[in-house]
């Protein structure tokens, strides 16, 4: 998540202090101290799994484990399983990124197209997206199209609820600024309103890429031949565990490095706010 | 140097409905002139209407009654296009995304002008109000005076044949606000423009203006136009001189009234 501050040790820290003291101090720091934590689960699970002897069909052991995703990278075509869910991923959640952004600035700015959407927006968003998987397929089939559109169906929904929120949010003296200086409604549009959204707009997408992430996983568990979704049942269903716990940890790390990335577009775009 | 714009306002009036649908008049047939390249205060109880008296001047409202004429002091006739303005805000109203520079060069940017006689006119803008070296920093790394000295840049920027100022001190404290009156008296005075002042401040009228108009409680009509003959530079000096005196007083004694006014309406409303 966001950098910590200072920590209180190092403003009580003292000049004449031992190796061991530093080494200890070292340790106790929060972020060191998080990934001691994740080294010591994995030491037990390997070594409590060892010494209960348990078939690997219920629990492998950590190293299998990694030992099972090096061979599906290697040879097994996991990457291209990777790719593909990524390219779905992504790809409908650009189509959202801009349909959704386009539907909210003409919700947000326009009393009849709000009151059409709206209607629509409430029957369809609390509604589990995942539901409409059987329906899309009958439509789309189980190829490209339908991916991106279970893909951009889960994030369009957050991304326009918070385009409207977020320009209907914007100072009207700013508005007014803008106006007194010359602006146009469509430069008013472009260099007041959704500037000034940008910080809801990107909450939407933290929510919208989450649900996308879901959709596409699962779309692939029911339909994929590829797809870290498809690869995971599959493994699943002829008990290889230690492939399951693969795909698990590609996931996992997918989640990781979307979120980290997230909160680093978070820090850049929120510059201005000191 | 821009052409001197004398502003005639004629029989304005504003109704508007309030939420729960009755209507509100705001302003009732508030007619008076502002003549070209001085400055003239607007002063009146609050609510009375005045800031949004400067936002139908400025042609971002539309008055349920009369009309705002731009006349050229030169030929006497009324200009065929609207004048170049510029207002400063009481909340500033900078944007915060964009740096000191990025506020100032707004109103260009908009207008297509390039980024290098953008830059150039942004700097200068900024040596008048003192701020050289911030075009950089964002609007919250800047104390309240500077930012309205920020606002009052993107302003001058424009260069402005006409300047509107909606209590442009209000937001900042005694001592700022003495300091930045006198900057920008001196930047009026030189730029001949004119301008408008939109103030709850007496001593801010008259420190700054040559025709200080009352106004009444709302609806906000006319109560006296004043003229101010005070001798130009003014400064925190010119307070103590006897003149002074009896124009605060004679505007006080005008105000007092509408502001009790103003008072009794609210609680009524309450």
């Amino acid at each position: 998540m966001l950098k910590e501050g200072p920590s209180m040790q190092a403003v009580i820290e003292r000049p004449d202090k031992g190796t061991m003291q530093r080494l200890l101090q070292k340790i106790g720091e929060p972020r060191v101290l998080a990934w001691i934590a994740v080294a010591a689960v994995l030491l037990m699970w390997e070594i409590v799994v060892a010494a209960a002897q348990l078939n690997p069909i219920y629990l492998p052991r950590p190293t299998q484990i990694l030992i099972a995703l090096a061979a599906m990278f290697n040879s097994g075509g996991l990457l291209t399983d990777l790719l593909a869910t990524l390219g779905r991923i992504f790809g409908g959640f650009a189509i959202s990124l801009i349909v959704g952004t386009l539907l909210g600035i003409w919700m947000a700015t326009s009393e009849r197209v709000n009151a059409i959407a709206d209607n629509f927006i409430a029957a369809l968003y609390p509604l589990p997206k995942i539901t409409l998987i059987p329906l899309l397929i009958i439509w789309l089939g189980t190829g490209g199209p339908f991916m991106l559109a279970i893909s951009a169906l889960g994030a369009i929904f957050p991304i326009v609820i918070n385009t409207v929120l977020g320009i209907r949010q914007c100072d009207p003296g700013l508005i007014l600024a803008a106006r007194d200086l010359g602006a146009s409604n469509r430069q008013v549009i472009k260099m007041v309103l959704l500037p000034s959204a940008v910080p809801s707009i990107f909450a939407g997408v933290r929510l919208g890429l989450g649900v996308s992430i879901i959709l596409v996983v699962a779309a692939e568990m029911v339909v994929g031949k590829v797809g870290l979704g498809a690869r995971l049942y599959l493994a699943g269903q002829i008990l290889e565990t230690e492939q399951v716990f693969a795909v698990l940890i590609v996931l996992a790390i997918l989640g990781v490095v979307v979120t980290k990335a997230q909160d680093l577009i978070d820090i850049w775009l929120n510059q201005w706010r000191v | 140097m821009s052409v001197g714009i004398a502003i005639e306002c004629d029989g304005i009036g504003l109704t508007y409905h309030a939420k729960s649908g009755t209507p509100v008049e705001a302003l009732r047939r508030v007619s008076f002139r502002v003549a070209p390249r001085r400055v003239t205060a607007v002063i009146g109880p609050s609510g009375c209407g005045k800031s949004t008296l400067l936002l139908i001047i400025r042609g971002l409202l539309a008055p349920s009654a009369g009309r705002v004429s731009f006349v050229d002091e030169r030929t006497g006739g009324i200009v065929p296009t609207k004048p170049r303005m510029a207002t400063v805000w009481q909340g500033f109203n900078l944007f915060p995304w964009r740096t000191v520079g990025e506020n100032i060069g707004f109103g260009l940017e908009l207008g297509g002008m390039s980024r290098n006689e953008r830059a150039a006119r942004m700097q200068r803008s900024l040596a008048m109000v003192d701020l050289t070296g911030f075009e950089s920093k964002y609007p919250r790394q800047l104390s309240g005076g500077m930012r309205q000295r920020v606002g009052l840049a993107r302003a001058l920027v424009m260069e402005p044949e006409v300047l509107l100022l909606d209590e442009p001190f209000g937001a900042l404290d005694a001592q700022t606000r003495l300091v930045l009156q006198e900057q920008l008296a001196r930047i009026v005075e030189t730029s001949g423009t004119t301008a408008i002042l939109v103030t709850h401040s007496i001593e801010e009228a008259i420190l700054l203006a040559d025709t200080v108009v009352v106004m009444t409680a709302r609806p906000g009509r006319i109560a006296a136009e004043i003229a101010v003959d005070l001798p130009r530079p003014r400064s925190l000096a010119t307070t103590h001189v006897a003149c002074y005196s009896s124009l605060f007083d004679q505007i006080y004694g005008l105000l007092r009234d509408e502001v009790v006014k103003a008072m009794t309406t609210e609680m009524e409303i309450a």
